[in-house]
């Protein structure tokens, strides 16, 4: 409790001093390069974005100072760390980066046939795989010519995931093995955690980083992903975890109290990639990975409308949703914003409420 | 006549579903320039009307475009149908040639007869399998003139016996390219067979284009179609392009879906 107390604090205290930074070195969401802002989201445009950077050092400063243990906080604070350093590099390089040049397979065969000087030609023969991988995955994300492109965004969560496997299989102990399955105890899994974990925690931070698209929306949700967290890792008998819970709570209550509209902030890649992998991590180290989709209800929601709207687009040439992830959809049938959070919330707490109902039968 | 449900849809064509803006004529857009591929059908010219005004809207909304109210209920006030128009060329929506006969005869034949005429149609050998598994999933997209003018899917008909819902289609139409087209044969009765289609012509400029209604009048009963009065906003013989693209077709016929 004294950490959520403390984590509140200093997230409040902190608020003020990191929306002047923002202001002063201008990290300003920009109208041109930002196609949803228009209409009645117009009005976002000059908001400041990395708000994110507020639960990151607040969970950072008090993990640090009073709840730092090198078995179970030293890797989940680190991975946080490392993707929100990589969305703070594309929340950076889409306010002040330029176009960046993207070549598509086609261009590079090209290159390898025409190209002058040898050396180049290897050059783009050994990057075409990189290059077919960016073309790839590129058809789940919008065209966008600015900031870290989805390919890359994919191998630095990877390697966030990885660590995470790694700090689970080798570190926690062989506790850690086995994979919970709602109503019927846990299995041993074995070396086959590495790839689960790798792939919930690359899911949930891009759930998390997909979903941050309303003012409010994400940083609620958040705080009844990890209360549900806290409360079930308090129930489950590791307890370590729950003070660090609470911690991301109260920087999260601090963090939404200023982000929900009219924004002050916009929590950017910096808090969602990074919030996102600590959820998953929270859950994984609990041993309630299977819960993720739950816990994470309303990620997981707008992640999976993203996909089937790719589905639905690129083999059925139809849309399902008038626009993906979800929440543009409403929007676009003419719910407004306070709406939707609100409903997202409710709908949120409950799928929570139903998340830890189910882990403690 | 067609189907009441595919004359109503052809007006639909001819006066897009744009809320608060009547007389919006879709225009033409052909994928082969552009060549687009996985997109949604809207995107490559074989939407249905509905469709194409739903991605009007999306696309406004998405580049600031203004075409839509703020809630996208509406389209803004004082905007023309050439407003419109002009919008939706510039951002590539339209119908082409064949995605429109399909579209019109597909509802036609659902109403008529009760059968989905996409999913009848041949369009690949199961032999080209991935090509086979798109085409069942996405048959409208993968129907083209050939496709149409294929035996396994039509035969031909005499000139005397053209009737509504019946193609007239025309191959090779250019000395150097590959271009087909087809018009869909709305009614005959006295002597004049009224066709409509999606197309382009060269004097109408940039904006111009579009589904188009016209008529080949039947002068010389005995002799070919090309030698008949064709028809097309009051202009005939060598102003009317239409008359003309089939004058260079190698391959001209007026064919009957097989159903």
């Amino acid at each position: 409790m004294l950490l959520l107390i403390g984590a509140t604090v200093l997230g409040f205290a902190l608020a003020p001093i990191l929306t002047t930074i923002l202001y002063k070195y201008k990290i300003l969401r920009k109208a041109e390069f930002d196609y949803t802002l228009q209409g009645e989201r117009g009005v976002k445009a000059g908001t400041p974005v990395m708000g994110g950077l507020l639960v990151i050092f607040v969970v950072l400063i008090i993990t640090m100072l009073f709840n730092w243990d090198r078995r179970y906080t030293y890797v989940p604070i680190g991975a946080m760390a490392i993707s929100a350093l990589l969305g703070a590099s594309d929340d950076l390089l889409n306010v002040f980066g330029g176009k960046r040049r993207l070549r598509n397979v086609r261009h590079s065969l090209t290159l390898i046939r025409v190209h002058r000087k040898w050396f180049m030609k290897i050059w783009h023969a050994v990057t075409l795989p990189w290059t077919a991988f960016r073309e790839l995955t590129s058809i789940f994300g919008s065209k966008q010519d600015r900031g870290i492109q989805t390919h890359e965004k994919l191998f630095l969560q990877f390697i966030a995931g990885a660590i995470t496997a790694w700090w689970v299989y080798s570190k926690l102990g062989q506790n850690w093995h086995t994979l919970w399955i709602p109503f019927d105890g846990s299995i041993d899994v074995g070396w086959f955690i590495i790839p689960i974990i790798i792939f919930f925690v690359m899911f949930t931070a891009n759930a998390v980083n997909i979903a941050d698209g309303l003012d409010g929306l994400v940083g609620g949700s958040l705080i009844m992903a990890f209360l549900g967290l806290a409360i079930l890792s308090w129930t489950e008998g590791r307890t370590a975890f729950t003070p660090f819970n609470m911690t991301v709570i109260g920087a999260l209550i601090a963090y939404t109290y200023f982000n929900v509209k009219p924004a002050r902030f916009q929590m950017g890649d910096v808090g969602s990639l990074g919030l996102g992998t600590l959820l998953a991590i929270n859950a994984i180290a609990i041993n309630k990975t299977l819960l993720l989709p739950l816990l994470g209800f309303i990620f997981y929601i707008e992640i999976f409308s993203v996909i089937l709207q790719v589905f639905f687009r690129r083999l059925l040439g139809r849309r399902l949703f008038k626009m993906a992830p979800l929440h543009h959809h409403f929007e676009l049938i003419g719910w407004n914003e306070e709406k939707i959070v609100m409903r997202f919330w409710i709908i949120q707490a409950f799928v929570v409420i139903v998340a830890v109902w189910i882990a403690l039968r | 006549m067609l189907s009441s449900l595919a004359e109503e849809l052809i007006d639909e064509y001819f006066n897009l579903p744009f809320p608060g803006v009547a007389g919006v004529r879709c225009p033409y857009f052909n994928n082969t320039r552009k060549r687009s591929r996985g997109q949604l059908r809207t995107l490559v010219g074989k939407g249905t009307p509905k469709e194409i005004v739903e991605e009007s809207k999306i696309i406004s909304t998405q580049y600031h475009l203004g075409i839509f109210e703020n809630d996208c209920s509406v389209c803004k006030q004082n905007l023309t149908p050439d407003d419109i128009r002009k919008f939706m060329i510039d951002h590539d929506l339209g119908i082409e040639c064949s995605g429109f006969v399909s579209q019109v005869l597909r509802v036609h034949y659902i109403e008529s007869k009760g059968v989905d005429f996409a999913r009848k149609i041949y369009i690949y050998p199961i032999s080209k399998f991935l090509r086979y598994v798109i085409s069942i999933l996405r048959p409208i997209e993968n129907i083209n003139v050939q496709v149409l003018a294929d035996d396994r899917n039509s035969t031909t008909v005499n000139l005397g016996e053209a009737a509504a819902g019946d193609i007239i289609t025309m191959l090779d139409t250019h000395p150097t390219k590959k271009i087909n087209h087809v018009m869909l044969i709305r009614d005959v009765k006295d002597n004049k067979i009224q066709y409509v289609h999606a197309r382009t012509w060269s004097s109408e400029g940039r904006y111009g284009h579009g589904i188009m209604n016209g008529t080949i009048e039947i002068i010389y009963p005995k002799d070919n179609l090309i030698s008949q009065r064709w028809t097309e906003k009051n202009l005939s013989g060598e102003q009317n392009e239409t008359f003309l693209e089939a004058r260079r077709a190698k391959v001209l016929q007026i064919r009957r879906v097989k159903i």
